[in-house]
């Protein structure tokens, strides 16, 4: 490793955590500027209908109303990561209940509220189709007439109704493998819509200047996306957006592209003021987004000896309303059909279907939870059949280093096995557990999972300044999971400072290089390594006029701690210069201001030969596998069937752990996430309406479903790609957990479940059918 | 739009006296009448507790209390936690367990925290875990919290 | 545009007073389910009549012939924790022990649950299971409604315009009770599923249940049935089938109607098998 520095594997605080403690860190909802009105929005009541005309009268006669905005206010201009094919709000036509099709801006919450109520919009409904079956009948209603005409970055499937994306792979000869199994499994698996439930509503304000640039300070995963879609949706040049993210509270996927900051800015534009807007958290749960539910047909098999041989995957998708992430969640779930193991043959199919429905998309994980729990519960059935320990029978097939990945990239660490070992270990596997009391059943369950760290592109720049510390800029938000810290000691390790003497400036796409975002577990990866990389130019820079400085050569000198650099032989031994004269020199006499950037793009080459696709986008710039294993412990209660986890232990592969207190966090929460979305959160849609739209109907685990400990285990392997050999933990924690879950409950009830999430309703039923 | 309401009552010490419209939670007059943005708005139904102040010293949800109704109370949110620079023992537990993420939740968390703590000096983790119960973070998994809570007791215990 | 009016009277005849002048306004007791509504837009009353200043309203006391009268205006929590709740009646305190959260139960009042007729709610079954009384006052003056009437509907009650529930009473019999409430949530602190209050004495069972119907449910034939078998399994099984029968449970996210009605026989018996566990009395 380049930089064995100091702070590196330190669990510090968070660099934020004292603001955040007292209540002083500003969200977006707490920001205010002179002059400042407030936004309120109008949802649709309809699940498809036509926009027939607006009277926004009566509204606008409220006193205190300064501005109504309507699909009227916009022209057909489109924004999307992989399809664009939504404005800013609403236009011509709705396609969701939730949808926001009008927006005011008053002077006070109360007033801009009631104005929205004051609004109306006429509609002329048209039928809708809430589920994939309803999308994709014969002479369904079309969501969107225009597809064939939007921009899409992927071979999407034109002219097929509904269908927004169709995608098909295969590797080696299923047929033949199926042909060599002894045992086969095959089973669909139901999953449900997971709410991100980040405690932090959408929430955004916007502000033009006297030169016609508007600044939305935004609680976003990327100021980077805000700004691309802000440009895509209402045509102003990039020129004129600067999105600034300030204290984020959560964001798991849900903020990664845009969410209000469009309407914010049609709103302050027409308002000719500042304005804030932000969601109730039924608006939240109504118009952002959600996982993605559907279903996975999966079928494997293996040989007697317990080899997987072959494996079919089916997969459907339901997207909602608009495109969003969807057909690229959709291929990511198929890039986990393997899981982490080592399957020659596979087909797999997935489909991804507009619905009159709530968006789904990012969602931590990017479909690989869904695929975990299907694949997951499908290696349990398997062992089961063969009479294997499903521990035993998932290191037999565990994907090795150098193997290839599904699509042919090269597997260039792989710890699974390790992890496997480490997790059975520590969970006692081999014991038995300890009988149940009466009326309880137990259960253990195990789940392996593999997530990639690498993705997309990014950059880093940083500076030595005048008094010696050093700037790092750089355009990924910290959206509480921990990246300005983690990036400071990255930072300060190179230079061998003390985290306090680096300056990690706030996301700002006015100063901020390039970011695609805070999302696939790829901030400590990627934005690390440019910052390494950057920080290592700078470094140079100054070792340069150091030894100038000093009259020796560069080898002479190394840096030593706290922001200096010495010589380390011959004659002038011990003569030191300081970082503030080395940036002395730099500004003042020789050379100018030491300054390091660097772009990191994530590529590895996939190979048509292993892996044959067609309709998927390309996913060159995914890699870097990390591995993980959970087993969990339940207890079911016989009288109810609801499921109390006793005991999780989660064994990650982390790379280099650089600030192991972080990390663990990363691990807990994500596991907690994983423990609500295996047993009970589920958005329930009626006909396009979500029936439980709050915290009181939609449930999230609090202190009392997690258990008493969550037992992490750090496997620190340090990625030999990574100047601090980091990988991304973000996701890996949820991804496996539902299945570990419902693999210990079907141990504790001899049978699986394959619809998530567990309910107790479910789980009973399942033990009364036996 | 209300009938205006003239109240009195403490802020973390300090008398305020606002004329608020009928309807108007606690809620709303911290955050955008006196400008205390620290409590939060995570669901504005009682169910999250990132709005959760302390009234008489008592938990209390800012988003379900009607601020007319409260002339003469004391209120302590957490900006009133701390004695100038210095976080108070349960804040500078939540920092030292490493218990703060995204910390939206954090303001309530604290807050129902530190009312724990002045009723029950040595809780056990499972008095911890209730007392919790209403305050949701997506983050954390709760451990770090848990942890955090005891180690603020552990420090406070004489 | 409506104009929200806020009173907030010291004497009890002047909020009935205010109340029945008015069909629009609504009183305001612990806030925990009215704001809730205010901020989701479902409600905008004409005035709202908080009724926090009304002495009368308050306090809990034992009287003579040793029935509990409990003010409308007492917080769960001040419930959970009284000690003039003893023996039977100590159900009521369990019940308020497990709505909601600290903080709800900090502010939430008895007579506000009561006066919302949730049938999710967990005063409702435990009042039914205690033989309680409802003390309303109005215009009219005072009326004492059981609470196995006062309850009518899905968020319909026996109070008229102008009403105000001013007191709980628990009368003195179901003290010498042995009573338990047993409540099934999806999560703790969310609004039962199913919930069963039960009390059991010498001379008789009551049973009833919440979140399986508009109104806590009861049946006297699975009473008969439980006294007679001497709370048997069989009668147990028996009684559960009849409860059942009597129940009326819906579809929703905290359980289908066909889950509720799988968890009354089996609940009930946990709960009955919980009282039973508790001092004899
Ligand atoms: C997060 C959360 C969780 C909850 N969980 C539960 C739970 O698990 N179990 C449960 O049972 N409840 C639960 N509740 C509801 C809670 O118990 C409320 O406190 C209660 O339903 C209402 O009491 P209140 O004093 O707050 O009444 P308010 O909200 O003030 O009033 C409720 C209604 O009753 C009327 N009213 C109030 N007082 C009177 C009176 N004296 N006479 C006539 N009418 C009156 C009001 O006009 C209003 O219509 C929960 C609430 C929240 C916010
Ligand atoms: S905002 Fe008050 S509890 Fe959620
Ligand atoms: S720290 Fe993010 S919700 Fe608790």
């Amino acid at each position: 490793m380049n930089a064995p520095g100091a702070p590196i594997g330190l669990s510090l605080p968070r660099r934020e955590a004292g603001e955040k403690a007292t209540g002083a860190a500003l969200y977006a909802g707490d920001m205010v500027m002179a002059g400042m009105l407030h936004g309120a929005i109008v949802q649709s009541p309809h699940a498809h209908a036509r926009i027939l005309g607006y009277d926004i009268t009566e509204a606008m006669a409220l006193p205190g109303v300064r501005a109504v905005v309507t699909g009227d206010d916009i022209e057909f201009r489109y924004m999307g990561l992989v399809v664009k094919d939504e404005t800013a709000i609403a236009k011509a036509k709705v396609r969701y209940i939730g949808e926001p099709v009008a927006a005011v801006a008053a002077i006070d919450v109360e007033t801009a509220r009631r104005a929205a109520q004051l609004i109306e919009v006429r509609y002329q409904p048209l039928p809708a189709v809430t589920t994939i079956e309803e999308a994709l009948r014969d002479g369904a209603p079309l969501l969107h007439e225009d597809f064939a005409k939007y921009t899409k970055i992927y071979d999407a499937p034109v002219g097929r109704g509904n269908l927004l994306a169709h995608s098909i792979a295969t590797q080696g000869d299923p047929a033949k493998g199926f042909a060599m199994a002894d045992a086969v499994v095959e089973e669909t698996y139901a999953i449900a819509a997971q709410y991100h439930a980040y405690m932090e509503p959408c929430a955004a304000l916007a502000a033009f200047d006297p030169s016609g640039k508007v600044t939305v300070w935004s609680s976003t995963q990327s100021i980077f996306r805000t700004q691309a879609n802000l440009h895509e949706c209402l045509g102003l040049p990039m020129t004129k957006i600067r999105c600034i993210a300030p204290r984020v509270g959560g964001g798991f996927g849900g903020k990664s592209e845009a969410t209000i900051e469009p309407i914010a800015v049609l709103l302050a534009k027409k308002a000719r003021a500042p304005v804030r807007l932000v969601l109730s958290r039924n608006q939240d749960m109504t118009a952002m987004r959600s996982r993605h539910p559907g279903w996975i047909r999966l079928k494997t098999g293996a040989t007697r000896e317990g080899r997987l041989v072959a494996r079919e995957c089916e997969l459907w998708f339901d997207g909602g309303a608009y495109a969003d992430d969807s057909p690229a969640v959709m291929n990511f779930a198929l890039y986990f059909v393997r899981g982490p193991y080592d399957i020659p043959n596979v087909h797999c199919e997935g489909h991804a279907v507009y619905t009159n429905r709530m968006r789904a998309g990012a969602f931590r994980g990017f479909g690989n939870p869904q695929m975990t729990f299907a694949s997951e519960s499908q290696m349990d059935a398997l062992a089961k059949k063969l009479g294997m320990d499903p521990i035993e029978f998932r290191i037999k097939n565990a994907l090795p280093k150098g193997a290839r990945w599904f699509g042919g990239q090269a597997v260039t660490e792989s710890t699974l096995v390790e992890a496997l070992e480490t997790a059975r270990d520590r969970a006692g596997w081999i014991k038995p557990l300890a009988p149940a009391p009466l009326g309880k059943r137990r259960g253990r369950g195990v789940a392996a999972m593999a997530h990639s760290s690498a993705f997309l592109s990014t950059g880093a720049i940083v500076r030595l300044q005048n008094d010696g510390t050093i700037a790092v800029q750089v355009g990924a938000v910290d959206i509480g999971q921990g990246s300005d810290t983690a990036l400071a000691q990255m930072a300060a390790s190179a230079f061998q400072l003390p985290v306090e003497q680096i300056n990690l400036a706030t996301p700002d796409t006015d100063s901020a290089p390039y970011n695609s975002g805070t999302n696939a577990s790829r901030v400590t990866f990627m934005v690390g390594k440019a910052v390494g990389e950057a920080a290592f130019k700078v470094r140079d820079q100054i070792i340069e006029h150091a030894a100038a400085m000093l009259g020796v050569t560069r080898d002479e000198v190394s840096l030593a701690p706290g922001g200096r650099v010495v010589v380390t032989g011959g004659s002038r031994r011990n003569a030191e210069v300081s970082f503030a004269d080395v940036a002395a020199r730099s500004i003042w006499a020789v050379g100018g201001p030491v300054t390091g950037s660097s772009a990191v793009m994530a590529s590895h080459a996939m190979d048509k030969s292993h892996t044959k696709m067609s309709g998927w986008l390309s996913f060159e710039a995914v890699g870097i596998y990390t591995f993980g294993a959970q087993v969990v412990e339940v207890e079911i209660d016989e009288v109810t069937g609801a499921v109390e986890i006793m005991r999780a232990v989660c064994v990650h592969d982390v790379g280099r752990a650089i600030n192991p207190g972080a990390t663990v966090g990363q691990i807990e929460g994500g596991f907690a996430q994983g423990l609500g979305y295996g047993l009970f959160e589920d958005m329930v849609f009626e006909d396009g309406r979500l029936a439980n739209p709050s915290f009181m109907d939609y449930k999230i685990p609090s202190a009392l479903e997690v258990p008493k400990k969550i037992e992490c285990v750090l496997i620190e392997k340090p990625e030999a790609s990574h100047p601090f050999g980091a990988r991304g933990i973000g996701e890996p924690p949820l991804v496996g957990a539902a299945a570990a879950i419902a693999n210990a409950v079907a141990n504790a009830i001899g049978k699986s479940i394959t619809r998530l999430p567990l309910t107790p309703e479910r789980v009973l039923r399942a033990m009364l059918e036996e | 739009m209300s009938e205006r309401v003239a109240v009195e009552f403490k802020v973390n010490g300090a008398t305020h006296r606002v004329s608020v419209p009928a309807t108007r939670t606690l809620m709303a007059v911290l955050r955008d009448d006196l400008g205390l943005t620290g409590t939060k708005n995570g669901c504005e139904q009682g169910v999250c507790g990132s709005c959760t102040v302390l009234v008489d010293g008592a938990p209390a949800r800012a988003c379900l209390a009607l601020a007319a109704t409260l002339p003469g109370v004391e209120i302590v949110t957490v900006e009133g936690l701390a004695q100038g620079d210095t976080l108070s023992p349960v804040q500078q537990a939540f920092l030292d367990a490493g218990a703060i993420q995204c910390g939206f939740c954090m303001p309530g968390m604290i807050i129902q925290a530190t009312a724990l703590l002045t009723e029950n000096k040595r809780p056990s983790d499972d008095d911890i875990r209730h007392s919790i119960s209403g305050n949701l973070c997506r983050c954390s998994g709760y451990a770090k919290v848990i942890e955090a809570i005891s180690l603020a007791a552990s420090r406070l215990a004489p | 545009m409506t104009t929200t009016r806020f009173h907030a009277p010291e004497r009890l005849d002047e909020a009935i007073r205010l109340l029945a002048a008015d069909d629009e306004a609504r009183p305001l007791a612990g806030g925990q389910t009215l704001v809730a509504m205010l901020n989701a837009d479902l409600l905008s009353p004409s005035q709202i009549i908080s009724l926090h200043r009304i002495a009368a309203l308050k306090g809990i006391e034992k009287r003579s012939d040793g029935s509990v009268r409990i003010g409308a205006m007492t917080t769960h929590a001040g419930l959970a924790r009284s000690d003039v709740l003893r023996d039977g009646h100590r159900l009521l305190a369990q019940a308020a022990g497990r709505i909601g959260h600290e903080a709800i139960r900090n502010r939430g009042t008895i007579g506000g649950a009561v006066a919302h007729g949730d049938p999710s709610a967990d005063y409702p079954p435990a009042l039914v299971a205690l033989d309680a009384v409802i003390e309303a006052v109005g215009p009219k003056g005072k009326r004492e409604i059981p609470a196995s009437d006062f309850f009518q509907g899905f968020l319909t009650t026996a109070l008229g315009q102008g009403e105000i529930v001013a007191a709980i009473i628990l009368p003195p019999s179901l003290n010498q009770a042995r009573t338990h409430y047993e409540k099934f949530a999806r999560v703790e602190g969310d609004f039962a599923t199913v919930s069963v209050a039960v009390a059991l004495w010498r001379g008789g069972v009551r049973i009833a249940l919440g979140g399986v119907g508009p109104v806590p449910v009861r049946s006297a034939e699975a009473e008969a049935e439980l006294q007679a078998g001497q709370l048997s399994d069989a009668a147990i099984n028996d009684a559960g089938a009849l409860l059942v029968a009597a129940s009326d449970p819906l579809d929703d996210v905290r359980g289908s109607a066909d889950y509720r009605r799988r968890l009354i026989p089996r609940l009930v018996k946990r709960a009955i098998r919980a009282a039973q566990a508790k001092d004899a009395r």
